[in-house]
């Protein structure tokens, strides 16, 4: 087996067994790792393969969770259904959006993103009579086959997050994909060699959007409701820091950042009320001290977490 | 005999302003299909302009340009790259956080149009393809180098090995041996001149080095304050008394 498969099937191997050992909380925190795990890595699509910063990519989140939420509550439509349907609504959302958006780059893009990013947080928090307004949606219900308890659950989200974990590896290794790899070094270049830069990154935005979407769909059967926070600039920093930390350069390194942000809010949330301190803390030290996240530290050292992607410090480009 | 259907690119009165600033005030040119021409000048004359407002980086404020016979003034970058013209920049324009391999590559499958196809691993098309190019440029020994990491001539290597990717027609080359060593400035015009000749690729280029213009280009313009002033063959423009007096010098 090639080696770059070892880590991915290691961290695979221990979310199947850790349900089995800790308790029910953890499996809650598991859950949410793998779904915070999925937005991050689709944020990534746009942050770390193309090279902007995009800080309203909870709005396709928050689109996807609301999309899965109405339909199941208000249509009693199939949780396994909603979940294409949720990939279709916020693709459809960053086709238009986005369009705007691929028209300008660097600061400009992210305040973009931002803007629109909030724009969809105030139409869903004003817009009572179809989602709630503020008091979001409640009562979203996991289909009875996987029960009330919590690994059954934590186990459909597995299966979900892998296989959009391993669809968005397959467009990352793709010719699409080193096309954002190219776009991100040398935007310029690559419109000299024939490709109309505006339109992939349009492409590669709806695409980043689908699978936030798909993350969303899933937070709202876990959590049993959906609310408009979901979408609000500050929830579209989360999957930001989740990457930082794990390591943009590395395909794992948002799900890797998840589980530390993750276990981190959970674990400091018990025992002391000034847990935005202590993460602001944890940010600052990451940033100084890993500016390739934890990854990209680690795969300096060991050779199965060496990425074939090097990060930027290694070249003088 | 109307030679119209002999040129391969036919410039007519361009011009092109920054601001209060003329860089081409009225240049007309044509190179015929096959040629290995030069435009040369000294700096500030506007040959980068030239080329940038062939290639669609900048816009043009007046005039046309016809690429093989088809006007293709102010279409966008792509669109023209995508016609037939590749280019290769005076500073390197590479991507250097991908190897040299993966550079190549990437404007390969760009030419097949294959980059967007999100299902098959980019590892497993064009190697072929990659492999024959890289060591047609020389490039083959550093094919798992981060392209950021090369030397200034393997960088410039690099550049030819993009624009070649692209099969073009007609190939812009903006001081291709700026920051080769002599030997490197050899084999790089070498190769450029073999192109020519075996597949009659069509080749522009701009050139501070004397012994380059003179020793491959079988044109020459001289490009002085956004004008064209003197246009031949080598001969013809060292002897002509304007170029002498704006760039090249009474000992050339």
């Amino acid at each position: 087996m090639k080696n770059k498969y070892l880590f991915p099937l290691i961290l695979f191997l221990l979310a199947v067994v850790l349900p089995y050992i800790v308790p029910e909380f953890w499996v809650h925190v598991l859950t949410e790792i793998l779904i915070m795990g999925l937005f991050a890595a689709s944020f990534n699509m746009i942050f770390g393969y193309m090279g902007q910063l995009t800080f309203g990519h909870a709005a396709y989140y928050g689109v996807g969770a609301y999309t899965t939420g109405l339909l199941m509550v208000k249509a009693n439509v199939p949780l396994l259904v909603c979940l294409p349907l949720s990939m279709f609504s916020a693709g459809l959302c960053a086709a238009v959006l986005g369009y705007f958006c691929v028209k300008l780059r660097g600061i400009y893009f992210a305040i973009l993103t931002m803007a629109f990013g909030q724009l969809v947080y105030y139409i869903i928090f004003q817009w009572y009579s179809f989602t709630g307004g503020d008091n979001g949606l409640q009562g979203i219900v996991p289909p009875a086959f996987l029960g009330r308890a919590a690994n059954p659950y934590y186990f459909f989200t597995l299966i979900v997050v892998a296989l959009g974990m391993i669809a968005l590896w397959i467009i990352s290794e793709s010719p699409f994909g080193y096309t954002m790899r190219a776009i991100r070094d040398n935007a310029e270049r690559t419109e000299f060699i024939g490709i109309n830069v505006q339109r992939y990154m349009h492409l590669n935005f709806i695409i980043a959007a689908m699978f936030a979407g798909l993350a969303g769909a899933l937070w709202g059967p876990f959590n049993r409701s959906v609310a408009p926070d979901l979408c609000s600039w500050q929830h579209s920093g989360m999957p930001v820091f989740m990457t930082v930390m794990g390591g943009p350069f590395h395909f794992l390194g948002p799900l890797i950042g998840s589980a530390i942000y993750t276990m981190l809010m959970a674990f400091v949330t018990s025992f002391t009320e000034y847990w935005p301190m202590v993460s602001g803390i944890v940010i600052i030290v990451v940033v100084l001290v890993m500016p390739g996240g934890l990854l990209g530290l680690l795969g300096d050292r060991l050779p199965f977490l060496r990425k074939n992607e090097r990060s930027a410090k290694e070249t003088n480009g | 005999m109307d030679d119209t259907g002999n040129i391969v690119l036919q410039i007519d009165r361009l011009k092109k302003s920054f601001g209060k600033y003329k860089v081409l005030t009225d240049v007309s040119y044509s190179l015929p299909k096959g040629e290995i021409a030069a435009i040369i000048g000294p700096n500030g004359a506007g040959k980068s302009t030239f080329f940038n407002l062939i290639t669609g980086y900048h816009l043009v404020d007046g005039g046309t340009i016809r690429f093989m016979g088809r006007e293709i003034t102010n279409w966008p970058r792509h669109r023209i790259a995508r016609t037939g013209i590749s280019r290769a920049f005076q500073v390197s324009n590479i991507y250097p956080r991908l190897t040299t391999f993966e550079n190549v590559r990437q404007a390969i499958l760009s030419q097949q149009r294959r980059t967007l196809n999100i299902f098959t691993p980019a590892h497993r098309l064009a190697r072929k393809n990659t492999l024959e190019l890289l060591e047609l440029t020389g490039l083959l020994p550093y094919r798992d180098t981060l392209a950021g990491i090369l030397s200034q001539g393997d960088k410039k290597k690099l550049e030819l090995a993009l624009a070649l990717a692209g099969k073009p027609e007609l190939l812009l080359l903006d001081e291709p041996t700026a920051g080769m060593s002599s030997e490197e400035t050899h084999e790089t015009m070498e190769l450029v001149k073999r192109l020519n000749r075996e597949i009659g690729l069509s080749i522009l280029f701009t050139e501070h080095d004397i012994s380059v213009i003179f020793g491959y280009a079988r044109k020459l313009s001289v490009l002085y304050q956004g004008m064209v002033i003197a246009e031949g063959t080598p001969e013809e423009v060292r002897k002509n008394e304007e170029a002498q007096k704006c760039y090249l010098g009474e000992e050339v």
